[in-house]
């Protein structure tokens, strides 16, 4: 086995490895592994609650620090401009394992809460300054429109009482007034000055109003400026008001109001100086506040450029760190013996490196002590493992999406490397489109190293996860649009042609003459301009998706026979795969050799009319052994037919019975032969390898062997499952067989859409001379090549897609795959980082 | 005169040409899917080719 190299055919041989790991060195064990990427533990404690678990204690501190890095990083992105984060390949790497391990993780550990401590407080205290901001800014409003106020009050006084100067006079002459004013009670009005949320202000009147008993004058003013929210960025809109009433009890009064409709009334004085002094103060307090906001802003940032140089490789440690422990949580602990022992599984293959690694782990810990690897005999069924490359890993993972292949079964995927693109373009075909393809599938590959590493977004990252795909796409698109010979719906004259036109006279149809040739690679280009040009195409591609879809259909059920083979039911391949074929056969592989033997008549010279096939096959069921000599393909072919039929319905029950009677057959000679059952179940047979082995060996055994679910033979079970197979086969054969129509469908759609696209732009636009038709082709042009990218090749492209997808998971996968099987997820630092991502 | 001849000759050189591959991959982990390719390559494209050449030969339908 070590010459020989794994291939996709089928899965790699997997082991059951035990590791026998001391506790010292368990930790940097883990680690190795997780970097190699090639075990999957298996979970020895399945019955133990996660609390309960032995490493829950180092979980639980990793997990603080994964919150705190997750705090930096939400605290990074909210900043406004951006904060650079050094990407992982660039940074410093921490070193993690070894005997300075734990000291490195404590210490990541105070330095994470440190700067956590530090951006919290700085965080509050801008909180708490934005606050203050806040108000002094209302403070300041509220300073501006009181003036006003009084201003406008001032001067409807001085109306009344022309005697005395305004308020705007010189601070000498404001204390004479002022003098004169508490002199004069009944003008000494008192009041209640505030701001108030706009939204609330006809409710605040109205119940003032109702309060007070209309005691009251009140005068608001809207702040043109809204305010806004730093935390939540809400705006909301505020009015100035000030409410003048006279007494205590009123005041009081208004001061509740005020209170209860979440007003803030604001301290203002009535003497116009005070005033203006508050303003002053008001003003330079707001000034230094934005001095400090923004002084702590920027510190904050500082703070957060700091964090940013080294939070990828933060994340990456305490990724890495939280997979170790998880995976040390699924070993069984033997506290007393302080070693781990470990299950899981491997590829065979990878026994070696996996022992170097190991090997490695204990260097680099610096203990003496080796942990120890043995492979186990098991009968549980392995993970299914395809080792695949960059190319292979996109079609892999199509095939693995209809469902993981049982271990060692044949894998679809293998072929679907060549079949997929090719029913993609049969599909598609188009010469210029598929270029299209091609070329965007080239760029991205020979990009592939930087667009790896970027953050390519979910959409533009499928494609760029199926760039092979798509090359091959485009690869044989170019080569389909060659024998459809359409290249952006125009055709290519390379060889020649097998039609002759006559010269036409005028607007006269002409008819072709055939002048013996055929034309060598493809369509003949003379169909192009031919008006029955669809007639021939529909016909010739109806056909050829008939003949491809049946041989396609037939090379999936050819891939029975090795898995038969491998698992060691022979009889399979006469009980299922020989009726299965020979149905398969009779019918639609027979109809194909219809298709092609009619072809190659020359009906011209023929004594018969050329027959429609589709009506040769109906009538095959309906009227077996009659044929009409005017309309027959080739004599002697009723017998023919009626062997056929006879051989196809009698396939059916042999397919219906065949098997469930060999099982049958097979218990009632182990019943005969006196055997029972030893552990008292139901199930009649020879003991299997499992007991008996558990009989002879009490060591070596595996930890946690539950009792496999062997198949049960139940009789009955076996018959359903076999009904079910024969029907939905032979069912399934003709509505598989008619569904290959889609490749017809979808190439003339392909065809149609991308002509009248022509027919509508460029067409109109050939025929135009001078500036005029130089500058409308480029527009037109540009305008075409645009819908020829969106419409033609992705919207298509997808479509065709899709389709033939759909072709191999129904009609193709349901002949042969069984898809049991669990997939390989191997402990994987590197698909950690991907999943993240 | 059109015959389906070629599509005989064509078959044969298409064998060979499967023959030939089949030989010379080399050996290594991606000799099964080198192979895989080549000839399902090969198989598919000739098939296409054929069925359409065939199509030609005798045409049924006039222009």
């Amino acid at each position: 086995m070590g010459d020989e190299y794994p291939t996709l055919f089928r899965s790699e041989g997997m082991s059951l490895i035990q590791l026998i790991v001391p506790r010292e060195v368990a930790h940097d064990t883990i680690a190795e592994l997780g970097e190699l990427g090639d075990v999957q533990f298996k979970d020895l404690n399945p019955d133990v609650n996660p609390f309960q678990r032995s490493f829950v204690g180092e979980i639980r501190r990793i997990d603080e620090m994964a919150r705190r890095v997750r705090y930096f990083t939400a605290q990074i992105e909210k900043e406004k401009d951006l904060i650079p984060i050094r990407p992982l390949y660039d940074s410093v790497p921490l070193v993690t394992v070894g005997p300075r391990a734990a000291q490195t993780i404590d210490e990541l550990d105070t330095k994470l809460i440190e700067h956590e401590s530090r951006l919290v407080r700085m965080n509050e205290n801008y909180q708490v300054l934005s606050d203050r901001m806040k108000e002094l800014v209302e403070a300041r409003h509220v300073l501006r429109e009181t003036a006003v106020f009084f201003d406008r009050a001032a001067g409807a006084e001085r109306e009344i009482r022309t005697s005395f100067d305004d308020s705007s006079a010189p601070l000498l002459q404001h204390d004479d007034r002022e003098a004169q004013f508490s002199g004069n009670a009944q003008f000494d009005l008192e009041f209640v000055a505030g701001t108030i949320e706009r939204s609330r202000l006809p409710t605040f009147e109205r119940v003032l109003w109702r309060v007070l008993r209309g005691n009251l004058y009140m005068n608001h003013t809207d702040i043109q400026e809204p305010f806004i929210d730093p935390q939540t960025g809400a705006e909301t809109r505020k009015n100035v008001f000030i409410i003048f009433a006279h007494g205590d009890t009123l005041l009081a009064k208004i001061q509740k109001v005020a209170e209860s409709m979440g007003a803030t009334v604001y301290p203002i004085d009535s003497n116009a100086d005070k005033r203006a002094d508050s303003l002053r103060e008001v003003t330079s307090r707001l000034e230094d506040l934005q001095v400090v906001l923004f002084n702590t802003g920027n510190t904050r940032r500082m703070e957060l450029v700091t964090v940013g140089e080294s939070l990828a490789s933060w994340q990456d440690v305490v990724q890495k760190e939280k997979a170790i422990y998880e995976t040390l949580n699924l070993l069984n602990y033997d506290v007393r013996r302080k070693t781990l022992i470990a299950e899981g599984w491997c590829p065979t293959r990878d026994i070696t490196a996996i022992q170097v690694a190991l090997r490695h782990a204990t260097d680099e810990s610096g203990t003496s002590v080796s942990p120890i690897l043995r492979e186990l005999p098991t009968k549980k069924t392995p993970p299914t493992f395809h080792r695949t490359n960059k190319f292979t890993e996109g079609f892999q993972t199509i095939m693995d999406s209809y469902g993981i292949a049982s271990y060692q079964e044949v894998n679809p995927g293998l072929f679907a490397v060549i079949t997929f693109p090719f029913l993609f373009a049969v599909m598609f075909g188009d010469v210029g489109h598929g270029l299209i393809l091609f070329t965007a599938a080239i760029f991205m590959i020979l990009r592939e190293r930087q667009l790896a590493k970027a953050d390519l977004g979910e959409i533009f990252g499928t494609f760029f996860f199926g760039r092979y795909i798509i090359l091959l796409m485009g690869a044989f698109s170019v080569y389909t649009g060659l024998i459809y010979n359409d290249i952006f719906s125009k055709s290519l004259h390379l060889f020649r042609s097998g039609w002759d036109f006559p010269v036409a006279h005028s607007n006269e149809t002409v008819v072709a003459v055939s002048n013996g040739h055929t034309y060598l690679f493809g369509l003949d280009p003379a169909w192009r301009e031919a008006e029955n040009q669809i007639i021939f195409t529909n016909s010739y591609k109806m056909k050829m998706s008939i003949v491809l879809g049946v041989i396609h259909m037939t090379f999936a059920l050819c891939l029975q026979v090795p898995n038969h083979i491998r698992f060691n039911r022979r009889s399979d391949i006469w009980t299922n795969f020989v009726p299965s074929m020979l149905f398969l056969q009779c019918i639609f592989g027979y109809l194909v050799l219809c298709i092609l033997y009619k072809w190659t008549v020359n009906w011209e010279n023929a004594t018969t009319v050329p027959p429609s096939l589709l009506n040769m096959l109906i009538s095959m069921f309906l009227s077996p052994g009659t044929i009409d000599p005017d309309s027959q393909l080739y004599p002697g072919q009723g017998t023919v037919q009626v062997i056929l039929l006879l051989i196809a319905m009698g396939c059916v029950p042999v397919l219906l019975i065949a098997k469930p009677y060999l099982q049958y057959q097979g218990m009632k000679k182990t019943q005969s032969q006196g055997y029972i059952g030893l552990h008292g179940d139901d199930t009649v047979g020879p003991p299997t390898d499992d007991q008996l082995e558990g009989e002879e060996e009490a060591n070596g055994r595996v930890i946690t062997e539950e009792d496999e679910d062997h198949e049960h033979h139940d009789f009955g079970e076996v018959v359903i499952h076999q009904i079910i197979h024969t029907i939905e086969f032979c069912l399934g054969c003709i509505s598989h067989t008619a569904s290959y129509l889609r490749l017809w469908a979808l190439s003339l759609a392909h065809a149609q859409l991308s002509e009248v696209l022509w027919d509508m732009t460029i067409a109109n636009v050939l025929g135009m001379s001078g500036i005029v038709g130089i500058v409308a082709l480029v527009v037109i042009g540009v305008m075409w090549f645009t819908l020829t990218v969106f419409i033609l090749c992705i919207m298509e492209g997808l479509s065709a897609f899709l389709h033939a997808l759909r072709l191999h998971w129904v009609e193709a996968n349901s002949k042969h795959y069984e898809a049991g099987g669990y997939q390989f997820v191997p402990l994987s630092f590197a698909r950690l980082n991907e999943e993240a991502a | 005169m059109s015959t389906s001849l070629p599509t005989l000759l064509i078959l044969a050189f298409v064998l060979g040409a499967m023959v030939v591959s089949w030989m010379s991959t080399p050996k290594g982990p991606n000799q099964t899917l080198i192979r895989t390719a080549v000839l399902l390559t090969l198989g598919v494209c000739y098939l296409m080719w054929t069925v359409t050449y065939l199509a030609q030969v005798h045409p049924l339908e006039r222009k």
